[in-house]
C-alpha cells in the first residue's frame, strides 16, 4: 500500500456509493412528491403553513424545541408492550394518540426545515393541534409548564411574555392564571411569611370575605392554619393591577402548534 | 540541515544546534573509535523528527489550544443543559440559556470546536511525522485556524442569541458554515500536500485513515449544507441528508482520525509493531464501505422509504467486520504490554478509547436492529451511545494524542503527573457513570413509552435520578477538562520542566540510547 | 411493480455490479502491483533508529527510565 492514489480512489468509490444510495437516490425518489387529493375538488393535503404559524415554525426552530419533541408517528408494528392481561400489543405511538396513523414522507412536503426530531423527553407533537386545540392552555403551559402539569420539566418560556400594569381594563389576551404564576413570570411565587402577615394586616378582611363567598366553612385568619388556607386561595386569584400578555413570538409559536395536524388525514400509502 | 530551537539535548539544554549535539555525542563516545553507523543514525533520525515536529509546532499548537478552549466552553454548556433537565427552574428566565439553545450550542462547541479542531491537529501532525515531511507555508494554516475559530464562535454565539437551525449536528446559523468550509479546504489541501511531499516510501495505515478523513469530511459538509440550507430539499429528504451527515461525521471524520491516531500511538508508545497489517487493511476498507451506509438507522420507523432503513441496518451489521479487525489488532498488539498503562499517560487514554470503539460499535450495530431500535429510539439511551462514541472513544484518543504530541511540539514535559491522573480518572469514571446511568434510564424510558398505559408523568419521574447522575458525571468530566487545560496552559507557558528520565525524546535519547557501553 | 420500483431495482443491481466490479479490478491490480508484498515492512515503518522497536516512548513526567524495557539480545533495534 505505497500509493496515495489507491487510497484516494478507494475512498472516492466507497463513499460515492453511499452518497448515491442514501442521498441522491432518495432525493430523486422523494423530491417531487405532490399533495394528496382523494377526489377532484377536495382540499389537497398537506397545506403549506401561512402567516403566524409560519413565523411560529421559526420560533420552534430557533429555540431547539425539536431536541425534546419529535414530530413523527411510528407504525402499528412499532413499540410493543404487554397489557394488563399479559397480551402482547404493538403500536404505542398511535395508542398514545400521537396520530391516527403513522406519518409518511408526504406529510412533510411543505416542512422546511423538516424537524422530525430524535428525542422524546417530552411527548410527540405531530398532531398537537388536534390533540390539544386550546390556545389559552398552550399559553399558560408555555409561560410555566408547571402551571399545567406539576411534574413537567419543560423550561419556562416566560421570556415570550410581558407582565405589565393594567391600564384601563384587562386585555383580552391576558393569561388567566393565579398570581403565583404571574408575579414572577416563569417561576412559582409565594410571599414570605412576613410579607403575608403584612398583607393580612392590610386587607385581610377583604380577602376573607372574598374567600367566604360560596365557601361552606368560614375562615379564622388569627390561626396559622387559617392563614395558610387563605394564602392558598389568594395565590390562585389573578393579580388585580398586573396582567401577563403574550409577545409576538408566543402568539406565533402557539399558532404553529395549533397548525400541527399531521397523521390525521388518511393517506393511501400509510395504510399498513 | 535546519535544526529546531529545541531537540535532543540533555536536561536543561533546550536550544541545541546540530554541532552541539555532535559535540555532545563525541563527549560521551569512546575516544578511540569513530561513531558507529547505527548510533550516528540515531542522532540523525532524532534530528530529522525534531525538525518535522518543529515545523508543525506553531500551527498545530494553535489548533490544539483552540480545541482545548472549545472543550471547556462545550463542557460548561453541557453541564448547564444537563442540570436543566432535573432542575427546570435553573436559569429558566433568559431566552439565551433556554435548554434547546444550550443543547445546540453544546453540540457545535464540542463537535465542530473541540473534536474537529483536535482532529485537525492530529491530521497535520501525524501526516507530517508519517510522511517524514515538514509542514510548509504554515501561515495559511494559521489563517485556517483563525477562520475555524471565527466559525465556531459565530455558531455558538449565534445559536445562543436565537439563530439556531434545529438540524442536528448542523445547527450553526447560516453565517458560520462559510468559515468552516474555507478553513476545512485549507486544512485538507495542506494534509494532502504534506502527503505528496513524503520522503517515507511506505504509506502507513494511519495515513490511509487521515487521507480518507480529509477527503470525506469536506464532501459531507458541503453536500449537507447545500441540500439542507442553500437549496433546501423537499420534506423528509432533509432528515435523510441530515442523518447521512450526522452519522458519517462520526464514522468518516472523527473515527478515521481517532483510529489512525490509535494505530500510530499504541505501537509507537509500547515499541512494538501492529500485530497484523492484513487486518488493518481489512479494517480500513470495510469501514470505508460500510460505515458510510449506516446513517439511516437514525430514522428507523420514521417516515422514510423502508428500503433506506433496511440498507442502513445491513450496513450497520456489516460494521462488525471492521470493528472486530481493529479490536483484535489493537488487543494483540498490546498483549503482554498492559503494564505500560501504568507508566504512560498517552497510552492510558488511547487504550481506553480503543476499547470504547469496540464497545460503541457493537452497541451501534445492535441498535440498528429494528426490534432494539423500537425501544431505544427517541430515548436517552441514544444520548448515552452518542457520548460513548464521541467522548469515550474519540475524545479519549484525542486526549491520548495530546499527551503524546504536545510535549514533542513544545519541547517540554508535562508539568505535573497528578494533574494528568486527575484528568484520566475524572474522565474515565465520569464517562462510565454517564453511560451506565443514561443507558439504564434510556432503556426503561423506551420500554415505558412503548406502553401507552403508563402516563408520561411517570416516565419523567423515573428519569429524574438518572439525569441527576448524569449531571454529577458531567461535573467529573468538566473537572477533568479543567485539569487538562491547566496542564496544557502550563506546558505552553513553559512551566513544564525537562527532568532527567523523561520520555525518550528528551535527555536520554542522547545520553543513554546513543551511547551504550561498547 | 411501479416505475419507481423498477428504477430502484435497476439502480441497486447496477451499482452492485459497478462497484463490485471496480473493487475486484482494484484488488487484482493491487496484487499484481505488489501492494500486498512484505507487509511487515509496513508495520515497522513508524520506528526509527532512535525510537526503535522494543523501547517505550512515553512515560509520566519524571518517571524513572528503568521502567523502560531494554531490547533483548538479538531483538532488532532498528528497521
Amino acid at each position: 500500500m505505497d500509493r496515495g492514489m489507491v487510497v484516494f480512489l478507494g475512498a472516492l468509490l466507497t463513499f460515492s456509493s453511499s452518497w448515491l444510495g442514501l442521498v441522491v437516490f432518495p432525493f430523486w425518489q422523494l423530491g417531487a412528491e405532490q399533495p394528496y387529493q382523494k377526489e377532484e375538488g377536495d382540499t389537497p393535503y398537506p397545506q403549506p403553513l401561512q402567516g403566524l404559524a409560519l413565523a411560529g415554525r421559526k420560533v420552534y426552530q430557533n429555540n431547539g424545541c425539536m431536541y425534546c419533541h419529535t414530530q413523527q408517528v411510528r407504525s402499528e408494528k412499532f413499540g410493543g408492550w404487554w397489557d394488563a392481561n399479559g397480551e402482547y400489543k404493538t403500536g404505542a405511538d398511535i395508542k398514545r394518540s400521537y396520530g391516527l396513523r403513522r406519518t409518511v414522507s408526504r406529510d412533510y412536503i411543505y416542512d422546511n426545515p423538516t424537524m422530525l426530531g430524535t428525542m422524546r423527553t417530552g411527548p410527540d407533537l405531530a398532531n398537537i393541534g388536534v390533540r390539544n386545540p386550546s390556545e389559552p392552555w398552550h399559553h399558560t403551559h408555555l409561560l410555566n409548564p408547571r402551571s399545567a402539569n406539576s411534574w413537567s420539566i419543560m423550561p419556562s418560556f416566560a421570556f415570550f411574555y410581558t407582565r405589565e400594569k393594567i391600564a384601563g381594563s384587562r386585555s383580552d389576551k391576558a393569561l388567566s392564571l393565579g398570581r403565583e404564576w404571574t408575579v414572577d413570570p416563569g417561576y412559582r411565587w409565594r410571599p414570605s411569611a412576613k410579607q403575608w402577615d403584612a398583607i393580612i394586616a392590610n386587607r385581610g378582611n377583604d380577602l376573607v370575605s372574598q374567600y367566604t363567598t360560596g365557601q361552606p366553612a368560614a375562615i379564622d385568619i388569627q390561626t396559622p392554619e387559617g392563614k395558610e388556607r387563605l394564602l392558598e386561595f389568594w395565590l390562585t386569584t389573578p393579580e388585580e393591577e398586573y396582567q401577563v400578555i403574550p409577545n409576538a413570538d408566543a402568539e406565533s409559536l402557539v399558532a404553529y402548534l395549533l397548525a400541527l395536524r399531521k397523521a390525521e388525514i388518511p393517506l393511501p400509502e400509510a395504510k399498513e | 540541515m535546519n535544526l529546531p530551537p529545541f531537540s535532543v539535548g540533555p536536561a536543561g539544554a533546550t536550544r541545541e544546534t546540530n554541532i552541539e549535539i555532535q559535540t555532545l555525542a563525541a563527549l560521551h563516545m569512546p575516544v578511540t573509535t569513530a561513531p558507529e553507523p547505527p548510533q550516528y543514525d540515531r542522532v540523525k533520525s532524532a534530528a530529522e523528527r525534531a525538525a518535522i515536529d518543529a515545523s508543525c509546532r506553531g500551527p498545530v499548537l494553535f489548533f490544539a489550544s483552540s480545541a482545548v478552549f472549545w472543550l471547556l466552553t462545550g463542557s460548561m454548556l453541557a453541564l448547564l443543559a444537563s442540570v436543566k433537565l432535573h432542575i427546570p427552574y435553573f436559569f429558566t428566565g433568559s431566552a439565551e440559556l433556554t435548554f434547546g439553545r444550550v443543547r445546540m450550542a453544546h453540540l457545535q462547541a464540542v463537535g465542530i470546536g473541540w473534536a474537529s479542531l483536535a482532529s485537525v491537529s492530529a491530521c497535520l501532525w501525524l501526516m507530517c511525522r508519517l510522511s517524514r515531511a515538514e509542514l510548509i507555508y504554515p501561515k495559511m494554516l494559521y489563517l485556517a485556524g483563525v477562520l475555524w475559530n471565527i466559525g465556531v464562535f459565530l455558531a455558538v454565539v449565534g445559536i445562543i442569541l436565537g439563530d439556531g437551525q434545529s438540524v442536528e449536528w448542523l445547527d450553526a446559523p447560516p453565517y458560520a458554515p462559510p468559515f468552516f468550509v474555507a478553513a476545512l479546504g485549507i486544512v485538507s489541501a495542506w494534509t494532502v500536500a504534506v502527503f505528496r511531499r513524503r520522503r517515507e516510501p511506505h504509506v502507513y495505515v494511519t495515513q490511509w485513515y487521515l487521507l480518507g478523513a480529509v477527503f470525506w469530511f469536506p464532501w459531507l459538509y458541503l453536500v449537507a449544507q447545500f441540500m439542507i440550507f442553500w437549496s433546501p430539499a423537499v420534506g423528509v429528504v432533509q432528515p435523510i441528508v441530515n442523518w447521512w451527515f450526522g452519522h458519517n461525521v462520526l464514522g468518516l471524520w472523527f473515527t478515521p482520525v481517532a483510529l489512525g491516531s490509535a494505530y500510530y500511538l499504541i505501537p509507537k508508545i509500547i515499541g512494538r509493531p501492529i500485530h497484523s497489517y492484513y487486518l488493518s487493511i481489512i479494517g480500513f476498507w470495510s469501514l470505508a464501505l460500510f460505515y458510510s451506509w449506516a446513517g439511516m438507522h437514525h430514522l428507523i420507523g420514521g417516515p422514510i422509504p423502508a428500503w433506506l432503513a433496511t440498507a442502513s441496518t445491513v450496513g450497520s451489521m456489516m460494521m462488525f467486520i471492521p470493528v472486530l479487525a481493529v479490536a483484535i489488532n489493537h488487543h494483540m498488539t498490546l498483549l503482554g504490554h498492559f503494564h505500560r498503562l501504568r507508566y504512560s499517560p498517552a497510552l492510558r487514554f488511547t487504550v481506553f478509547g480503543a476499547i470504547s470503539y469496540t464497545l460503541v460499535s457493537f452497541q451501534g450495530s445492535l441498535m440498528a436492529l429494528k426490534d432494539v431500535s423500537a425501544t431505544t429510539h427517541f430515548t436517552h439511551y441514544i444520548v448515552a451511545h452518542a457520548h460513548l462514541g464521541a467522548y469515550a472513544f474519540v475524545s479519549m484518543i484525542m486526549f491520548g494524542l495530546f499527551y503524546y504530541m504536545v510535549p514533542r511540539l513544545t519541547g517540554r514535559e508535562w508539568p505535573n503527573r497528578t494533574l494528568i491522573r486527575i484528568h484520566f480518572w475524572c474522565a474515565a469514571v465520569g464517562i462510565t457513570t454517564y453511560f451506565v446511568a443514561l443507558s439504564i434510564g434510556g432503556w426503561w424510558q423506551g420500554r415505558m413509552m412503548n406502553n401507552p398505559d403508563i402516563p408520561f408523568a411517570k416516565i419523567v419521574a423515573y428519569l429524574l435520578p438518572h439525569w441527576l447522575t448524569r449531571s454529577l458525571a458531567g461535573l467529573l468530566l468538566t473537572t477533568g477538562h479543567v485539569a487538562f487545560a491547566i496542564s496544557f496552559v502550563m506546558n505552553l507557558a513553559g512551566w513544564g520542566k525537562q527532568r532527567s528520565g523523561g520520555p525518550t525524546f528528551f535527555v536520554e535519547s542522547v545520553e543513554q540510547k546513543t551511547y551504550p557501553p561498547p | 411493480m411501479t416505475a419507481v420500483d423498477i428504477a430502484l431495482f435497476a439502480t441497486v443491481i447496477g451499482s452492485i455490479v459497478l462497484f463490485g466490479g471496480a473493487a475486484a479490478l482494484a484488488l487484482g491490480w493491487a496484487f499484481r502491483d505488489g501492494q500486498f508484498d512484505n507487509f511487515d515492512r509496513g508495520a515497522k515503518s513508524i520506528f526509527s533508529p532512535d525510537e526503535p522497536i522494543g523501547e517505550a516512548t512515553d512515560a509520566f513526567p519524571g518517571m524513572p527510565p528503568r521502567l523502560r524495557k531494554t531490547p533483548r539480545p538479538g531483538e532488532p533495534t532498528a528497521v
